[in-house]
């Protein structure tokens, strides 16, 4: 196995770690879209192409629904749900 | 311990990031396609032919056997692999250009023969590695690069309704649906089934999937899902067309 691995960004929210990778993201933007809450906005760190990644806009909105992992087509996000 | 982005098994990490362009609908397909082979466990029987145009830049995609073939022949080449090795998994992999223009004839007649292969046909309006031109798929009325005024249906005809065409010529165990990147679950299911066929050995399997060309669209993500979700599915209907066991006319 060739291991890779792939630079990230994470944002702790209150009920979900955000996770980015960087190093994948090529800044499409349908997660934005497909957010049922609308949390997400461009961040001021670059993707794989050079264009501007994704970030969570606080910590409060994001509710960990997995919506934008799911849409990804390049499995650039992982949510992981804090359980309570 | 390094935190490791939630890929599919199957699919060849050293590869990634994809070469696809950002917001192509071939990398959600693919997913569904790599999550299926990891739930059935088919990983080291799979052989994955990718056809010309956008589709053929999966040909590293997963950690499977690949083939490449020529423009539209990945029926009948992956048509061939089965014959000869009954006990290999074939997904033709292709995009609508290679099924429905040039491969049309090949699609037709495997369907019409019933072969034991999987299809999977990604339809995204146009012909995305040339620069957008007009295919058989491109909407009435749609601008692309060969059609500025608009697609004139009384010039070019209507664009081909594939699942429609190949439900209405299979035999009875053939599974065809119609599935889209905006609706990933259902298109993953519908995948699953569609292997599954192959794998019970019932009859020919065919997925076309509704997928989003942001790069030739010309459209930022928001009227990428809009195109995908609203526009597209008035003309091509979201559904199974034709389940092994189950009646026509359900």
């Amino acid at each position: 196995m060739v291991s890779t691995a792939y630079k990230y960004t994470q944002k702790n929210c209150d009920r979900a770690t955000f996770t980015l990778f960087t190093g994948l993201c090529k800044g499409c933007g349908l997660c934005m879209e497909k957010c049922p809450v609308k949390c997400l906005e461009w961040s001021n760190d670059l993707g794989v192409y050079g264009t501007p990644t994704i970030i969570p806009k606080d910590v409060e909105s994001c509710t960990g629904c997995g919506m934008c992992q799911l849409v990804c087509p390049d499995c650039a996000i992982v949510i992981e749900k804090i359980k309570k | 311990m390094a935190l490791a982005p939630n890929m599919p098994k199957a699919w060849r990490a050293e590869t990634k990031p994809h070469k696809f362009c950002p917001g192509c609908g071939h990398g959600l397909v693919l997913k569904a396609v790599g999550e299926c082979i990891d739930e059935l466990g088919i990983q080291d029987r799979i052989v994955f032919g990718c056809d010309i145009g956008c589709s053929l830049l999966s040909w590293d995609f997963f950690n499977t056997d690949a083939i490449q073939t020529h423009h539209g022949r990945t029926t009948p080449v992956l048509t061939g692999v089965k014959r000869a090795r009954p006990d290999r998994i074939c997904i033709a992999y292709m995009g609508d250009g290679g099924g429905y223009a040039i491969g049309s004839q090949h699609l037709v007649n495997a369907a019409s023969r019933n072969e034991k292969v999987t299809v999977i046909l990604v339809n995204n309006c146009n012909y995305g590695m040339t620069g957008g031109q007009m295919a058989p798929t491109t909407l009435p009325g749609m601008k692309t690069e060969t059609s500025p005024y608009g697609r004139d249906v009384e010039a070019t005809g209507n664009p081909t309704q594939g699942p429609e065409m190949v439900s209405a010529i299979t035999p009875e165990g053939a599974y065809v649906a119609r599935g889209t990147t905006a609706n990933l679950r259902q298109l993953k299911k519908m995948i699953k089934k569609a292997l599954e066929t192959q794998l019970n050995g019932t009859g020919f399997s065919f997925v076309e999937a509704l997928s989003a060309c942001p790069t030739n669209w010309r459209t930022n993500a928001k009227d990428t899902w809009n195109f995908v979700e609203k526009e597209m599915t008035q003309y091509f209907k979201v559904g199974e067309l034709k389940v092994p066991g189950e009646k026509e006319g359900k």
